[in-house]
């Protein structure tokens, strides 16, 4: 196997976003084909320049990035649809990060799109005799994480609140972000409750929406932004003994992982970067539910086991903290599309390393770090360097 | 008519989990797959003979009498679950349980939800979960925690 390390630079030639929200109104592949202008606009390419797309999505059906496409042209490259459940976009991002540095495209569009259906997450990453036992209901499974959280570290329902607190502050500076308005501890403290020991506040909204990210090789590069380097992008999927992941809810006694998949996803991207968690300046971390955020900033080595809580009350995690931890708000105010919800983290990062996140902007952001899970399980881990 | 509705049997949710007693005096058990090569205890029984813990197929049908359980982990959920495949009552409680044998087992458990705490033990039972369409008792395993001395 050869090191992505030993190939050619893969550089971030444009993104572009839709904003994330709940549009009845309107097709997944219109949201999709919206986003794809967006990034043309940024990359100031046109259909043309783009070699191949991969594109991510989860409940859009067959050819959901062949639909979007068709919005703007068809011009008769490959198409590859590409369903790893919420790091669905951050998996296409790997495939075109590796075709292009192994010298097979130039220029690759990468697409992440979700329309949601309402309510709880439908998911068929169930078998049948769970889904009749009540077992699919996707904030309980992270409630049995973060009650494992709350026993091993001490975390109050106090600490988790204030994850909220802050992305959804984070969140009221970003003009795509679902959610705008910021909330009170006491506002989320009251708000009912879902899962013990997860309450409504805790958990992330679901949302329509979509974002494009165009990668190449650093001569075709044609806007005047500062340029981004793809320096690692990672995954992890599908660790015996981690299947009910992330955390520390191991699935096997005998033969619990040594490191959870989360954890070896991180070591290899800050292997295949060069660096360590202490030259991260900016990170967009698992906040499926905000617990989340707390034990992925942890397994993610940003700060010591068990300390993110205080660290987090200390202000480390906030603009202008130690380490700016989910700066768009995070899946909790950003929103959740599932199969969208990896590539809004990069979106994000390619933001702050470019020193345009405006109200947002982390001063002096070199390095920037984002993590998304899925179903499944996987784990995606993507470092960017300016 | 409550003469015919005690002789109608008890309907396991899924096939293959469980074994229901036969009589009041015997106990419930689970049915699980052990490997001969690495020791691994897998949760339900798998179909297949390969244990996915070292890939070898060397799995052979065990039976847990769910003695000596302690709660792992539990949450309390105050929503009917997403898809409509779950037909019991709301709100209920599942999470985990560490049998002796070494498997964790997810599960659903009966009786007080309030009272439920991580490190208690717990005992392997039948719960009912709805009734069939022709009226018949659809059961399956749960776990109930022991109530604690004094």
């Amino acid at each position: 196997m050869k090191s992505l390390s030993q190939m050619r630079d893969v550089l971030i030639a444009g993104v572009g976003m839709t904003r994330w929200g709940s549009f009845a109104e309107r097709t997944c592949h219109e949201i999709g084909g919206e986003a794809i202008r967006n990034t043309l606009a940024d990359a100031q390419m046109g259909l043309g320049d783009v070699q191949a797309v991969f594109s991510g999505s989860v409940y859009q059906g067959t050819g959901a990035g062949h639909q979007a496409v068709k919005e703007i042209g068809l011009t008769g490259v490959p198409i590859v649809n590409v369903e790893n459940a919420c790091s669905s976009t951050a998996s296409a991002l790997r495939l075109a990060y590796q075709s292009v540095a192994a010298e097979i495209y130039d220029v690759v569009l990468v697409l992440g799109m979700e329309k949601m259906p309402r309510g709880p997450i439908p998911s068929t990453a169930f078998p049948d005799w769970k889904l009749k036992h009540g077992f699919n209901m996707q904030p309980s499974n992270y409630a049995l994480i973060t009650q494992q959280y709350m026993h091993k570290t001490g975390a109050s329902s106090e600490d988790i609140s204030l994850v909220t607190v802050k992305n959804r502050q984070n969140g009221s500076l970003n003009p795509n972000a679902r959610f705008q308005a910021p909330v009170s501890l006491e506002e989320v403290m009251a708000s009912r409750m879902v899962s013990t020991p997860l309450q409504l506040l805790h958990c992330s909204p679901l949302a329509d929406g979509a974002v494009g990210i165009i990668v190449s090789s650093r001569d075709k590069l044609k806007n005047a932004e500062k340029p981004v380097t793809i320096a690692a992008s990672v995954l992890t999927s599908a660790l015996y003994g981690d299947e009910y992941g992330p955390g520390d809810l191991v699935g096997s006694l005998k033969y619990p992982p040594a490191e959870n998949f989360a954890e070896l996803s991180a070591r290899g991207a800050y292997e295949e970067a060069g660096i360590g968690p202490e030259d991260i300046d900016v990170a967009q971390v698992y906040d499926a539910v905000a617990a989340g955020e707390l034990w992925d900033i942890e397994e993610l080595g940003l700060c010591p086991e068990g300390e993110a809580p205080a660290r987090l009350r200390r202000g480390e995690f906030n603009l202008g903290g130690r380490i700016p931890v989910n700066t768009d708000g995070g899946l909790m105010a950003r929103g959740h599309p599932l199969g969208a919800t990896a590539g809004g983290q990069i979106y994000e990062l390619v933001l702050q390393l470019r020193e345009k996140a405006e109200k947002r902007q982390v001063s002096d952001a070199r390095i920037g770090l984002a993590h998304a899970m899925g179903a499944g399980g996987n784990s995606a881990v993507t470092i960017l360097k300016a | 008519m409550s003469e015919n509705a005690k002789i109608l049997p008890l309907i396991p949710l899924s096939e293959g989990l469980f074994i229901i007693p036969e009589s009041a005096s015997s106990q419930p058990c689970l049915l699980a797959s052990a490997c001969r090569n690495c020791g691994e205890v897998h949760f339900p029984r798998r179909e297949t003979n390969e244990c996915p813990q070292c890939q070898m197929p060397e799995l052979e049908d065990i039976q847990l009498s769910g003695a000596g359980a302690t709660i792992a982990a539990f949450t309390v959920v105050q929503q009917k679950p997403a898809g409509g495949f779950y037909h019991g009552e709301v709100p209920f409680a599942y999470g985990f349980v560490d049998l002796p044998e070494g498997v964790r087992v997810q599960t659903l458990f009966k009786g007080d939800f309030n009272a439920l705490k991580i490190g208690e033990k717990a005992d392997l039972a039948i719960g009912d979960i709805c009734q069939d369409n022709e009226g018949r008792t659809v059961v399956t395993y749960m776990f109930e925690q022991v109530p604690t001395e004094g």
